[in-house]
């Protein structure tokens, strides 16, 4: 395959030039600007008092741990925000939004799925960070189409709220023996009809702001023993919150997001959430 | 001149022939049997009306394989025999998980200008079929995580790849999730009840209503007992909406079911429109079903918690539910989120059985029996 192709280029001159002015164009281009397409890679990592966390069959067990996160900006040295463009790859991401799964849907992850995936990738305009922005919900516009017809990873159904119109931004949850919780987290209180929401009273995007990161050197942990701390996981019932505008088992859970509930929406916190957090 | 004759004649034959086959029906155009005066369903542009959609919604709606252990398909808590219900307080999904709310009948789901009990977003049955299908919240047909063997159905069985070919014939890839909810959505779109005692009542025919049901009649059309407040218009809900609709109308009401601790509040998990919006006003506001064929339907309310129809008339006589004890204790006709319309009424025996005479007319026995809307599978 690889021949062919080699010799079909090569014996064609008027690919070889345009070959040899593209590579000329590239030289310039990468000698002029090395910094302004730097690739960025974002690891993530699940965690439960500070150790590693997955689907498992003994002590805290993982049950659920997916998320998108969009909007997504690093900050150079001098406090300059970059956005990182998200590569579209057919699967995990598209342009303005990536999928984050750290469940492979054994153990007790009953509700899960076979594949993971830990890793965000983009493109930025600097190599040199000192810290990253990102939200942790699925866009306005994209939140509200048909996901029938939504390109991935927004295809991915098990990530949609159908009754609610909109994705769940979130899925998380833990057990232990014979007690647990799990929180579902998207908009809600939406106003219209599904394909045509004009506004939702609680939007519940969650913002992070993480300062002193750097891609090359740190990931980023999802600790969850931080979202459920002030859960009862010891009271024998397993409840849950599902984002209902007056579900009162939500307070904990959006606390720790830093989702702050008024009587009619719901307002973001970055600086109070304490989910996320730089991993070294 | 006799020639000239003959051609003009000729030429006249194939105006017609060429008219006739200009505007016959074409053989995949659907056709609905509403009588005259009834008004045609609202249909999505992007789903139209056809015989071959339809014809593929009634095999999918019929098929076990679309639930995740192929224990049940959407007729298992929609049956034919109970006007698409299932009979239950409220339905079980294909892995055991108890649902909080009772089915609802899909009988004239085409009229609903809002689908569920209490759901403000939902208004299209595409967009509804989604939910038990997939749906975690809980399971129901346990599809969530394997939607695309929906599609793969479609493609590998050969009934499928047929209808389904026919169905969408202008798609380059037929065999989509997307495209079986447009089919169910059509079937159901289809169920339409038109052919009731009451039909014919108002049809003309004065003997297809007994006296004691135009006496009942006369008492659910009443002020007294204000039932055509909620359940008005010709498919008894006033959330309804036809393809000559000019205004939305979408209603929920409080019926004085429940009033815990005196609050007003609905058992947690249940509180209807208040789920979705958080509103204080919204608590236990449910959407007003259509009550034909409303005999059949038992039993009654969004958790089933009333088992006969009689009961539910003595609920509304009295203006709201008592519950003595227990977890649910509290006086409904006290609450302060109730209804206006639902004061009480005296009603005698005999009124009773005059309302519950006139609610019976309200069944259509072709809607029970129509091979339209059986089950495939069984033919």
């Amino acid at each position: 395959m690889r021949k062919t192709t080699t010799s079909s280029i090569v014996g064609s001159g008027r690919w070889a030039k345009r070959q040899a002015s593209c590579f000329l164009v590239f030289t310039l281009c990468f000698a002029a600007c090395s910094s302004r397409h730097v690739p960025v890679n974002l690891e993530f990592v699940a965690t439960w008092d500070g150790q590693p966390l997955q689907c498992s069959e003994s002590g805290v067990r993982l049950t659920d741990l997916r998320f998108f996160i969009s909007s997504v900006t690093l900050l150079d040295s001098d406090g300059n925000e970059r956005a990182l463009e998200l590569l579209a790859d057919g699967r995990w991401q598209q342009a303005g939004v990536a999928l984050v799964d750290l469940e492979n849907g054994a153990a007790d992850c009953v509700n899960g799925s076979l594949a993971m995936n830990s890793r965000v990738s983009g493109i930025t305009g600097t190599d040199e960070f000192s810290g990253l922005r990102f939200v942790v919900g699925v866009p306005f516009d994209l939140n509200h189409a048909n996901p029938l017809t939504a390109l991935p990873p927004l295809d991915d159904a098990a990530m949609h709220w159908h009754w609610r119109s909109g994705y769940k931004f979130l899925r998380a949850g833990v057990a232990t023996d014979g007690d647990g919780f799990w929180l579902h987290l998207g908009s809600t209180g939406c106003a219209g009809t599904v394909q045509n929401i004009s506004g939702c009273s609680r939007p519940n995007r969650v913002l992070v702001e993480l300062a002193d990161f750097s891609p090359t050197t740190d990931q980023i942990e999802v600790d969850l023993s931080a979202l459920f701390r002030d859960v009862d996981l010891d009271d024998g019932v397993r409840s849950d919150c599902s984002s209902g505008p007056a579900e009162v088992s939500c307070a904990e859970p959006f606390s720790a997001l830093g989702l702050e509930f008024d009587e009619k929406t719901t307002v973001a916190r970055p600086p109070s959430q304490s989910v996320f957090r730089v991993w070294r | 001149m006799a020639v000239k004759r003959a051609l003009i004649i000729a030429a006249v034959l194939a105006g017609l022939a060429l008219a006739y086959t200009l505007y016959r029906p074409g053989p995949d155009e659907y056709v609905w049997h509403l009588p005259e005066g009834y008004p045609r369903p609202v249909v999505p542009a992007d789903n139209p009306m056809y015989a071959s959609r339809v014809a593929l919604g009634r095999w999918l709606f019929y098929d076990r394989r679309l639930s995740g252990n192929g224990t049940m398909s959407c007729s298992t808590c929609h049956l034919q025999s109970l006007a698409f219900t299932d009979g239950r307080p409220t339905s079980i999904g294909s892995t055991g998980a108890v649902h909080p709310r009772n089915s609802m009948s899909l009988v004239n789901a085409a009229y609903a200008s809002r689908l569920t009990w209490a759901n403000p977003l939902l208004a299209r049955l595409e967009d509804q079929a989604l939910t038990p299908l997939l749906g975690d919240q809980p399971v129901e047909m346990g599809m969530g995580g394997r939607e695309v063997e929906i599609g793969a159905l479609l493609a590998s069985d050969e009934n499928y790849r047929m209808l389904t070919k026919a169905a969408f014939p202008d798609d380059e890839n037929p065999y989509s999730l997307l495209n079986a909810l447009r089919a169910i959505a059509a079937f159901v779109r289809s169920i339409v009840s038109y052919d009731s005692p009451y039909d014919h009542y108002l049809a003309g025919d004065a003997n297809a209503l007994s006296p004691s049901a135009e006496k009942g009649m006369e008492l659910f059309f009443s002020e007294r007992l204000e039932c055509f407040h909620c359940h008005g218009g010709f498919n008894f809900t006033d959330s309804t909406s036809h393809a000559n609709s000019t205004v939305e109308q979408v209603g929920f009401h409080n019926n004085g079911l429940y009033n815990l601790a005196a609050s007003g509040a609905y058992p947690a998990g249940n509180t209807g429109l208040f789920d979705m919006t958080g509103v204080a006003r919204d608590m236990g506001r449910f959407r007003a079903p259509s009550l034909r064929n409303v005999s059949l339907t038992a039993p009654y309310m969004h958790d089933g918690s009333i088992a006969t129809l009689d009961e539910v008339l003595l609920h509304y006589a009295r203006g709201g539910r008592l519950i003595a004890e227990g977890p649910h204790a509290g006086d409904g006709r006290l609450s302060p989120f109730k209804s206006e319309f639902v004061t009480g009424f005296e009603l005698s025996d005999e009124e009773r059985s005059n309302l519950m005479d006139f609610l019976a007319a309200l069944t259509d026995e072709s809607v029970l029996t129509n091979e339209r809307w059986a089950d495939p599978f069984a033919q």
